[in-house]
């Protein structure tokens, strides 16, 4: 059901050829339809060499689930809950955003033949509500990330099906503290709180605390599909949502900057250094990785405001001696959402009960 | 008026598609194997050096175009303001151990006229060479030399292949990206949309996790960069009134009709074959779907994405090949195998059984 959802668009109408066109397009077509028995061979045996030569240290149960070395086993359905918990958090912000109010019922309950012990949460508001004040162009951004978030949310629960989890309880309020935690401000709540849903330049602030950690939670995800999974399409799948995400995160940081260069300097602008709290913030929530931003060992990379034309800027959030984006661990995503740097911990923050997911409790 | 035959045609069509695009470029290896193979079960012909080569390719010749019009000089020659911006004083290596080291022909600096575009340029320009450099390390004594690379003709050959499809491209026949911040930003769209769905399409291929992991890094930074150019471009051009979304929507359309095309072996038509593009230019859509609990909504497509899933999309091997030499809108209606021509004259660099 996965793979054909993902890779079989559906066709609209009927292609138009003619004379010449449909000859040399049979002749191809009959070629191709005779090979694709090797096609699938191929496959096979791609699957099959993945098997044996990847993931050392890692052994594949036939059922598509992986085993780490402490013992843990998790099947790719555990994997996708794990980006669904954090779709769903990801589009309940932008829909508040881009509409004033969050997913439909439909798309957060259960699914029909659900089994599982996770129960569907509720939404703590707080101040969550449409940004005003916004031009046509920049309305029309948020409702397309609202919507590319929420598609995921559908996307993410159609792949599943019934093995789908509900949404747990999300927190928006929890901007406050967490503002508050960055150094942003001293307020987490009324005059002098931040806001993300107050302007746009305090929309883009607030979106940059999530996607960036997208772009990593899906990077250090990928490698653990199983062979299983990849051949059913959940790799590339991953991969292409990854891309998504990067482009929302190319989007708010360009946007951050390119204020920044207009409105002339840092202070002018002050959006830009609140994001860089924000990324040091996270860089301290990150276990294992806590190096200062910009460092190496680090998995963030410090917006710059560019002076010249020949200076360069930092959209792109990846190493610096190679250009490569990060990614992180399940653990220290959750570290991230949740907004604590303590080990063994299984909700707060976002998710106030935790996520629905294996990986609700960090481990290190 | 469908008859049976056009029916079945379409059917052919769709299913053959349908495993094209499932399978990616095993698919490929696939033909590969039925055209040179004598036993059908041998391991696949591809391994993942075959793959990073071929990344390396589109790495040279996106390192070399941003190079260009933000250092005025190739990866290979250092300047003063490269090396300022963070690239490495010793440039950038274009030889390796298969294929001998091509040139480039055309590019020039761009004379940026805000510090916004200037400084992407810039960033995108080191990261590009990093990429290359990086690509070069992981391959070891496997890298390929760079490529012919052609940035200069190339872009009035695009432009005017454009031109081919219906609905006409909107790119003038001079077009040429080095002369100002929006012609340097529709150059740039052409290339980082490319990337996205080339690492995308390769990533499941890879057998090494670390060639992965690596893989997915590198991926999201041309979707960085991706994103970045056409954010760019929204700002520039929010209604499209500088005509820059009509350049976007043109190249899409091409993209889309050159990677349809390489699949099916056949040239870009006169008419828009294809009903399923898999690319989009920056004009607004109505998105297909309620937000939330309110209705549908006009929105931007900073995202190359499939609407219907919010995924980017993924090209395997022959379709990004088909891309950026412009197959058969370039060669004539018969596609040319190595592919060669627009930014790769003479063909891709690539070991035995590589991609070409």
């Amino acid at each position: 059901m996965f793979k054909s959802y993902l890779f079989s668009p559906s066709v609209h109408g009927h292609r138009k050829l003619s004379g010449d066109a449909i000859v040399k397009t049979i002749d191809s077509l009959v070629e191709k339809a005779l090979s694709r028995r090797t096609f699938l061979a191929g496959a096979g045996a791609a699957a099959t060499a993945a098997a044996l030569t990847g993931c050392s240290g890692q052994s594949y149960g036939s059922g598509g689930t992986t085993t780490t070395g402490s013992g843990t086993t998790y099947s790719d359905a555990d994997i996708l809950n794990y980006a669904l918990n954090l779709e769903y958090l990801e589009a309940q912000f932008y829909l508040y955003a881009a509409t004033g109010s969050g997913l439909a019922s439909s798309d957060t309950a259960a699914p029909s033949g659900y089994s599982g012990s996770y129960t569907e949460g509720t939404v703590t508001v707080g101040s969550a509500a449409q940004v005003t004040g916004l031009t046509t162009a920049e309305q029309e951004i948020l409702n397309e990330i609202a919507f590319e978030e929420q598609t995921h949310v559908q996307f993410l629960r159609s792949a599943l099906g019934s093995a789908a989890v509900p949404m747990p309880s999300i927190d928006l309020s929890f901007f406050g503290p967490l503002a508050v935690a960055a150094g942003i401000t001293t307020n987490a709540t009324g005059t002098g709180s931040f806001n993300p849903f107050s302007s746009f330049d305090y929309f883009l602030v607030g979106a940059f605390i999530f996607e960036d950690v997208g772009v990593t939670a899906y990077a250090g995800a990928a490698s653990f599909i199983s062979p299983t999974g990849v051949a059913a399409g959940y790799l590339t799948a991953a991969s292409g949502i990854l891309a998504v995400e990067a482009y929302h995160a190319g989007y708010i940081r360009t946007a951050l900057t390119a204020r920044a260069i207009a409105a002339g300097s840092a202070s002018a602008y002050p959006y830009l250094g609140d994001a860089n709290l924000v990324e040091k913030l996270r860089a301290s929530l990150t276990t294992g990785k806590t190096a200062a931003p910009s460092t190496s060992g680090s998995t963030e990379t410090l917006l710059v405001l560019p002076t010249s034309t020949s200076t360069p800027s930092a959209v792109a959030a990846a190493d610096p001696t190679n250009a490569i984006g990060f990614s992180r661990t399940f653990t220290q995503v959750h570290h991230i959402v949740y907004g604590s740097a303590t080990a063994g911990v299984a909700k707060g923050g976002f998710f106030p009960n935790g996520t629905n997911s294996i990986f609700a409790t960090t481990s290190a | 008026m469908a008859n049976q035959e056009t029916q079945l045609l379409d059917e052919i069509i769709t299913t053959s598609r349908r495993k094209m695009m499932t399978l990616g470029a095993a698919s490929i290896a696939g033909l590969v194997m039925a055209a040179t193979a004598t036993d059908a079960k041998a391991a696949t012909t591809y391994s993942d050096s075959d793959i990073l080569n071929f990344a390396l390719n589109l790495e040279y010749l996106e390192a070399n175009f941003f190079y260009l019009s933000a250092f005025g000089t190739t990866i290979d020659k250092p300047n003063a303001a490269s090396v300022a911006a963070g690239g490495p004083s010793a440039g950038i290596p274009i030889t390796g151990s298969v294929g001998t080291a091509g040139t480039v022909s055309g590019g020039s600096m761009v004379p940026f006229a805000t510090v916004a575009v200037g400084s992407f340029a810039t960033e995108i320009a080191i990261a590009e060479g990093k990429h290359v450099l990086f690509l070069q390390g992981a391959l070891g004594s496997s890298a390929i030399a760079q490529p012919a690379i052609n940035l200069g003709t190339s872009w009035q050959t695009l432009a005017a292949a454009a031109n081919t499809l219906t609905p006409a491209g909107a790119i003038p026949p001079n077009f040429s990206p080095y002369t100002s911040d929006s012609s340097f930003l529709i150059g740039a769209y052409v290339f980082e949309d490319v990337g996205v769905t080339a690492y995308h399409g390769a990533a499941s291929l890879l057998t090494s996790t670390g060639n992965l992991t690596s893989a997915a890094g590198i991926l999201a930074v041309e979707a960085y960069h991706a994103g970045l150019v056409r954010t760019a471009i929204n700002a520039l051009d929010p209604t499209g009134t500088l005509g820059l979304v009509g350049y976007t929507t043109s190249i899409s359309n091409l993209r889309s009709s050159l990677s349809q095309a390489g699949l099916l072996g056949v040239a870009p038509g006169a008419t828009s074959y294809d009903a399923n593009p898999d690319d989009y230019g920056l004009a607004t859509f109505t998105t297909p779907t309620a937000l939330g609990t309110t209705s549908t909504a006009t929105a931007t497509r900073i995202v190359d994405a499939n609407p219907a899933n919010a995924i980017a999309f993924a090209r395997n091997t022959t379709q990004v090949l088909n891309i950026v030499t412009g197959g058969a809108a370039v060669n004539g209606s018969a596609a040319v195998s190595p592919a060669m021509g627009l930014f790769f004259p003479a063909g891709l660099n690539a070991g035995a059984n590589g991609f070409k």
